[in-house]
């Protein structure tokens, strides 16, 4: 197939499914909260109806930065589709395109004059914690199977079985990044409710449209990587079936968890990938 | 992935004609409907069939968009009709790739 065609097929797949399995997780949310929820497809309404609503701009905005770094969140999680569903390129670029995610958070909550924006904007820099696991995640895969690119590593995993058995601690170091990116985390300290949206409280109209379109697309991409790095090749139904339960447990947990605050966030999730990082590295040296 | 691009876009629709359908239906606060509609039952049961079974894309796609349909009522309406309708499908998908 052509490869733009494939780029805009696997983009637009990754909008419609990652609307819809953050449609679930809001559902499953509020299911175990003992309320009705709205339905699944309430995401993904949501994210359509506000790019046909009024935009408008606040006065005390940096304005090349507020417009821009929405647009510059689009295009990052849509190189993370092109390096990961479509080419299967390397991890290191997906690594890259998460680092450029939360300086878009920063700079997002920097631009907007906000005073919630301004504190979400320095809980982006605390939150960066999350980038650790996630790092010592690829390395720890580049380790055990020597090689960086996703298309290899699942050739690895044909011929060795999936990596979630023989290193399932790095698997957990991965999970903790996809809970944290979840929504409602206990870690998702830059959109706490004490700062109505966070960096997004200034975004309005199709701005906010652009960033809910960024927001499916990756947990679409972080799910699908987190299944190829870790469960080897899969099939569609595969994928499909690994992304329900994923969002079926972040939700359940979000569900159950108060978010923490700043320090503790970022003290837990450096402890936990401090010892999976180090119990890894004993597994592969015994 | 043309085809899974299809199947999307056909559930999408069919749960968006599905909300639309079942508030021109019941316009009531919401409660917690325990009867079972068995003209959307029936439709759940021949989507989801021809949404998992279905190796034709054509006819994937419209089972995908009557899944969707049941799928996507408003809250309270179509549960038991979507997991009726899953649970056959799934059974038959494990008979037809697993048993046989």
């Amino acid at each position: 197939m052509n490869l733009m065609a494939d780029i805009l097929i696997n983009v637009i797949i990754a909008f419609l499914a990652g609307s819809l399995l953050l449609g679930l997780h809001r559902k499953i949310m509020a299911r175990v909260q003992k309320r009705p929820g709205p339905p699944i497809i309430q995401h993904l309404l949501h994210s359509l109806k506000f790019f046909f609503k009024e935009t408008s701009f606040p006065k005390t905005v940096s304005m090349p930065f507020y417009i821009g770094i929405v647009f510059i969140l689009a295009a990052v999680w849509i190189v993370g589709v092109i390096v990961g569903p479509v080419s299967k390129d390397s991890l290191l670029i997906l690594f890259g395109v998460y680092a450029v995610y939360k300086i878009v958070e920063h700079n997002s909550g920097s631009s907007s004059g906000s005073p919630y924006g301004k504190a979400s904007c320095v809980r982006a820099v605390l939150s960066a914690a999350t980038e650790l696991p996630l790092f010592a995640a690829i390395v720890l895969v580049y380790l055990k199977t020597g090689s960086m690119n996703i298309g290899n590593i699942i050739s690895y995993q044909s011929a060795n079985g999936p990596l979630a058995f023989s290193i399932p601690l790095a698997a957990i170091m991965f999970f903790l990044l996809l809970l944290s990116k979840s929504p409602y985390s206990p870690f998702g300290i830059t959109k706490d409710k004490a700062l109505i949206s966070g960096f997004e409280t200034e975004h309005f109209g199709f701005l906010r449209g652009f960033i809910m379109f960024s927001e499916s697309i990756s947990w679409y991409v972080m799910l699908w990587v987190f299944l190829t790095l870790f469960f080897g090749p899969l099939t569609a139904v595969g994928y499909l079936i690994g992304m329900i339960v994923i969002t079926f447990i972040t939700g359940f947990i979000n569900a159950v968890t108060p978010i923490l605050n700043p320090n503790h966030s970022v003290m837990t999730q450096i402890t936990i990938g401090a010892v999976c990082f180090v119990g890894t590295v004993l597994m592969i040296l015994i | 992935m043309l085809r899974y691009l299809i199947y999307l876009l056909a559930f999408v629709v069919g749960s968006i004609l599905g909300l639309l359908y079942s508030y021109k239906l019941h316009g009531e606060p919401y409660i917690v409907d325990s009867k079972l509609d068995i003209k959307t039952c029936i439709i759940s049961v021949v989507g989801w069939n021809l949404g998992l079974n279905s190796s034709n894309m054509i006819f994937g796609g419209i089972g995908f968009l009557l899944a969707g349909f049941v799928m996507g009522e408003r809250p309270g309406y179509g549960r038991k009709e979507t997991a009726i309708g899953l649970a056959i499908a799934i059974i038959i998908y494990l008979v037809l790739h697993w048993i046989v």
